[in-house]
């Protein structure tokens, strides 16, 4: 995010697309709800009508993956009517007559062929969003998880830009993180192409430093490979062994029937988890690790601000913090690592991490935490980013075109398949699906189908159907409800039962290699 | 009533934290005050109602009640007395009307037993703790009138403590302290008491509300509009220290040995009353947060109330804690609003 | 019953809470009410998130696969294992052949000692987490 959450608190209008924030960041989405009361607007594009829309005073429900379409339409109103922040655009920005030229072919006409939105709505929208005083986008997986997903998250950071929405408190573009700690994952180089705070793994200088600091030469020079090319690559047979640390990639990733043969393929894979499991079945060695409340740590969330979790209880049987297990096995491995706490390790991190410098355990400790960047210890963290300028001088504009999905229904695969989460499970379930009580509120997977669709195909509530794409099928229920469009489904992947991974399509996005589960041809008929 | 100098406070406390586990007010290294195990150096006065309310203490959010080990039975017994130190009245009339409620057809002995084990002793308040405060419409404060066993009144540099049972009387035996039973001892508590019901607001809204939903009823919109902004956390019910519902499921670890675990459930939760058949009675979101609001303030069992106005003790806690503002403050005031 | 800050492990949202423990046991959770994340509020997946932490099938001990089927074994067995075929399978066909899936479960310092693995003792790029799923 570029914000923060307090700033939700003062925002004028948000433009929320891709996110179910009440159901799956409910605190920030209560505070939408409440910035509704307090006269903000709300300006909701999404293909369903999840609680939001209650509140949205536009609900524009797009066709699914053709953001980049409806993002680029309203720019060219926004242009046309010359609602841009032209100040903002001389001073801070680079490379609008390109901009201008690529949107000015998406007229309201144009886009409402291809997204399905009105063209008087677009336009409703685009003057809402441009001459709101502080407005913030807020998006997360509905942006991302398209083989268009970079595309779409430039778009959105080319309105706000373009509408000089960025860089002030309550303005910006705020994705917002799926899991407690992915912003740390991230910033700590669980990356193929990073180190610590975004570092290139390819910069001489780079390499140089980390070299020096974890005192080893020849670091690898070249980018590695994602979840998805690491699952191509093991299918291949070039990648031979795998470690898998608190993740469940059978579950979760798309296409699970070449997962699984990915997997089965490797010579040797380790899963460190704290159940067993799908993916820790297939395991050559399973290592038990604490949960979190069993040891100390720090989590990054969706705000940048780093928090310090304390150990409440002493983990299970055997069972060892991941930290501890990884470092026994550097020693075996010959490589020395002499960390006895987590203070020690955070330590290593700020002296090696320039945006991570000032937070520090001592800090962290007595404190509701420290946003990044944070340069020294006294600096008193970031709120939001890119005030006087971006990390890089000015912004440019990177205008895309459109690109439709990389499936699309044809006459065998009628329906889109749209997945995502219920409020009540997180992720494969491997945690929630534990918990009693969330168990019972969410306890099975259903396909959400509207009723004109149910009624052609024969499908009342509750009775199983079977949907099936290019590669392969799963039973589960139907739930008839108006929340989705005629000619989507909806489902999730929490769960084992029906794994709907195994119908979404492995196509990813070229740069971030994000898989497109938003969208993929399927069709579904009533089991007998 | 004896008067317990200010420095005498931390030595009694003491003294009693060889007996019992005591819970008091404690400051964290992050400044934010939370109900601990007492600790000479985290220890103190200044401090709010905690988030949650004593009736985590005697109704644990998840509680193991059995044990079945290779086919035997256990039962998991609280281990040590408890006392719980600077409680406020608001949250003992919670305690006195769950304790009412968990023992008026059947004694639930696993409550039963953490209650008889509890010590309760109450900090008067001097005015309201924060803004959503309304004891003194709901009839539960500022100081408590009986079911403690010592009540504290806060004369500045020292406090007048009132004992209410027998283990009080104990407790108090430890401090070698001066009686105080006089006319002007009398006369300073009643002072402090008006002063503080002076301070506390009055919320004629809550008795109105109570009229209203007693013969007209709220519009079925009212409570959809709530509905359709309730983001189901289960949160007022948690926070609040007269919510006593909860759900029971066993964990089987092998053949033949598990838990029974009891833990927190909430109305406001679609799967509380789904039936089998999948239909549900409370259809809506709208109409589960009805039906918990007229259980506060209309259908709550008059034997359970004790002398407080219902089934809501005015601690303002579902006000302070709900993400989007459907605490009992906001309903009762949508309520009048309504009918106006 | 004791009180210790933590950070709700589901979503990316922060919410800090106190893990309400007695006899090594998380019972409950206390919302923090000053963080200004959650200032003492919680959603359902966090009020319910102790649930797990005492499942009765948390794995407590290492398994190693024998003869097809994963069999209990110690830590020392379990490890030099790993460290072993990790080393042997790098040497014999390159670092290019390994890779490591972090997690966006786990703490900062993990991450950082996991990929500070991957990168130093075994020489790989090849790190990567679910941030995309």
């Amino acid at each position: 995010m570029t914000n923060s959450i307090g700033e939700f608190e003062d925002a004028d209008l948000f433009l929320i697309t891709g996110t179910n924030t009440t159901a799956q960041h409910p605190l920030i989405g209560s505070r939408i709800i409440n910035a509704k009361e307090r006269g903000a607007q709300i300006l909701l594009i999404d293909p369903r009508e999840i609680q939001l829309a209650h509140f949205a005073v536009l609900h524009l429900k797009q066709n699914i993956g053709t953001d980049v379409a409806v993002l680029n339409g309203m720019m060219n109103i926004i242009i046309e009517e010359e609602l841009y922040d032209k100040e903002f655009v001389e001073k801070r920005t680079e490379g609008f007559d390109a901009l201008k030229a690529l949107v000015s072919r998406y007229t309201p006409k144009i886009v409402q062929l291809i997204s399905g939105i009105n063209a008087t709505d677009l336009e409703r929208a685009a003057r809402m969003y441009a001459q709101a005083p502080k407005a913030m986008i807020l998006y997360a997986m509905g942006i991302t998880q398209h083989t268009t997903g970079t595309d779409n998250v430039k778009s959105c950071a080319n309105l706000a830009m373009l509408t000089g929405h960025l860089g002030k408190p309550s303005s910006g573009v705020n994705p917002l993180r799926g899991q407690n700690n992915v912003q740390g994952a991230c910033d700590m180089g669980g990356l193929p192409v990073v180190y610590t705070g975004y570092q290139r793994v390819n910069d001489p200088a780079v390499k140089k430093k980390f070299e020096e600091a974890w005192g080893v030469s020849d670091l690898d020079d070249k980018p590695g490979l994602t979840i998805t090319t690491m699952m191509e690559a093991a299918q291949r047979g070039d990648l031979k062994a795998l470690y898998v640390m608190g993740e469940n990639p059978l579950m979760s990733d798309p296409d699970t029937t070449h997962v699984e043969l990915a997997l089965s393929n490797l010579d040797f894979l380790v899963v460190q988890d704290i159940f067993l499991s799908e993916t820790a079945r297939l395991a050559d060695v399973v290592l038990p690790a604490a949960c979190f409340a069993e040891k100390e740590g720090t989590y990054t969330n969706t705000e940048r601000k780093v928090q310090l979790s304390r150990k409440a209880i002493s983990p299970p049987g055997l069972a060892r913090s991941d930290w501890e297990i990884v470092v026994d096995i550097c020693r075996r491995c010959g490589y020395d690592m002499n960390y006895k706490t987590i203070a020690a390790i955070l330590s290593e991190i700020n002296k090696v991490t320039p945006s991570y410098a000032g937070i520090t355990y001592d800090r962290l400790r007595t404190s509701y935490g420290i946003q990044w960047p944070c340069p020294n210890e006294e600096h008193p963290g970031t709120v939001f980013l890119h005030k006087d300028q971006f990390t890089k001088g000015l912004g440019t504009f990177l205008p895309c075109e459109f690109k439709p999905p990389a499936e699309v229904p044809d006459s065998e695969y009628d329906f889109i398949l749209t997945t995502g989460r219920v409020y009540y499970q997180y992720h494969t379930g491997t945690m929630t699906r534990r918990i009693e009580i969330l168990e019972r509120e969410a306890p099975e997977a259903l396909l959400e189908i509207n009723p004109d669709d149910a009624r052609r195909l024969g499908i009342k509530n509750n009775d199983m159907v079977e949907v099936a794409s290019r590669r392969g099928s799963v039973r589960l229920k139907a739930e008839v409800t108006p929340r989705v469009p005629r000619r989507v489904l909806f489902s999730t992947f929490h769960f084992s039962e029906a794994q709907i991974n195994t119908l979404t399509n492995p196509a990813h996005d070229p740069v971030a290699g994000i898989p497109e589960y938003k969208g993929c041809a399927v069709n579904v008929r009533r089991c007998e | 009533m004896k008067l317990l100098p200010k420095n005498k406070l931390v030595p009694i406390i003491s003294s009693w934290a060889q007996r019992y586990t005591v819970l008091a007010p404690s400051s964290t290294e992050q400044g934010e005050c939370v109900f601990d195990i007492f600790k000479e150096e985290t220890f103190t006065l200044e401090y709010r109602k905690p988030s949650l309310p004593p009736k985590s203490q005697l109704l644990p959010q998840s509680d193991v009640i059995f044990r079945v080990e290779k086919g035997t039975f256990r039962e998991v017994l609280p281990e040590r007395n408890v006392l719980m130190f600077g409680i406020r009245s608001c949250d003992l009339m919670g305690l006195r009307q769950s304790s009412s409620f968990m023992s008026r057809d059947t004694q639930d002995i696993y409550y039963r037993r953490r209650s008889d084990h509890c010590l309760k002793v109450v900090m008067a308040c001097a005015g309201p703790q924060n803004e959503t405060c309304f004891c003194t419409t709901s009839r539960s404060g500022p100081s408590a009138t009986t079911g403690f066993d010592l009540q504290f009144y806060d004369l500045g540099d020292s406090f007048l403590v009132e004992s209410g049972s027998t283990e009080g009387d104990e407790l108090l035996k430890a401090g070698n302290l001066a009686d105080v039973d006089d006319k002007d001892t009398v006369e300073q508590v009643n002072a402090l008491r008006n002063k503080a019901v002076a301070a506390i607001t009055e919320v004629p809204d809550v008795t109105r509300a109570m009229e209203i939903l007693s013969s007209r009823g709220a519009s079925e919109e009212l409570w959809e509009r709530f509905g359709d902004k309730c983001i189901v956390c289960g949160g007022c019910v948690y926070v609040c220290p007269t919510c006593t519902c909860f759900t029971v499921a066993d964990f089987p670890s092998g053949p033949d040995t598990g838990e029974r675990i009891r833990s927190w459930d909430t109305c406001l939760y679609g799967g509380f009353t789904k039936e089998a058949s999948g239909h549900n009675p409370r259809s809506t979101q709208g109409l589960r947060l009805k039906r918990r609001h007229e259980h506060k303030l209309l259908y709550y069992n008059q034997t359970d109330v004790q002398e407080a106005l219902c089934g809501c003790v005015g601690c303002g806690r579902c006000s302070d804690y709900c993400p989007v503002h459907i605490g009992t403050l906001e309903v009762v005031k949508a309520i009048v609003e309504e009918q106006s | 019953m004791e009180r210790i800050a933590s950070i709700c492990p589901f979503c990316g949202c922060g919410c800090q809470f106190s893990l309400v423990t007695e006899n090594n046991r998380v019972i409950g959770v206390e919302p923090s009410p000053n963080n200004p994340v959650n200032k003492g509020m919680l959603c359902t997946k966090g009020w319910n998130s102790y649930g797990f932490v005492h499942a009765p099938d948390r794995l407590t001990v290492p398994l190693v696969r024998k003869d097809g089927e994963l069999v209990e074994s110690s830590w020392d067995e379990a490890l030099d294992l790993v460290s072993s075929r990790l080393t042997e399978i790098g040497k014999n066909h390159g670092p290019g052949s390994l890779a490591f899936l972090s997690s966006a479960k786990v703490s900062n310092e993990e991450n950082y000692l996991f990929m500070k693995m991957a990168r130093a003792v075994f020489k790989t790029n090849n790190v990567d987490h679910c941030a995309r799923l």
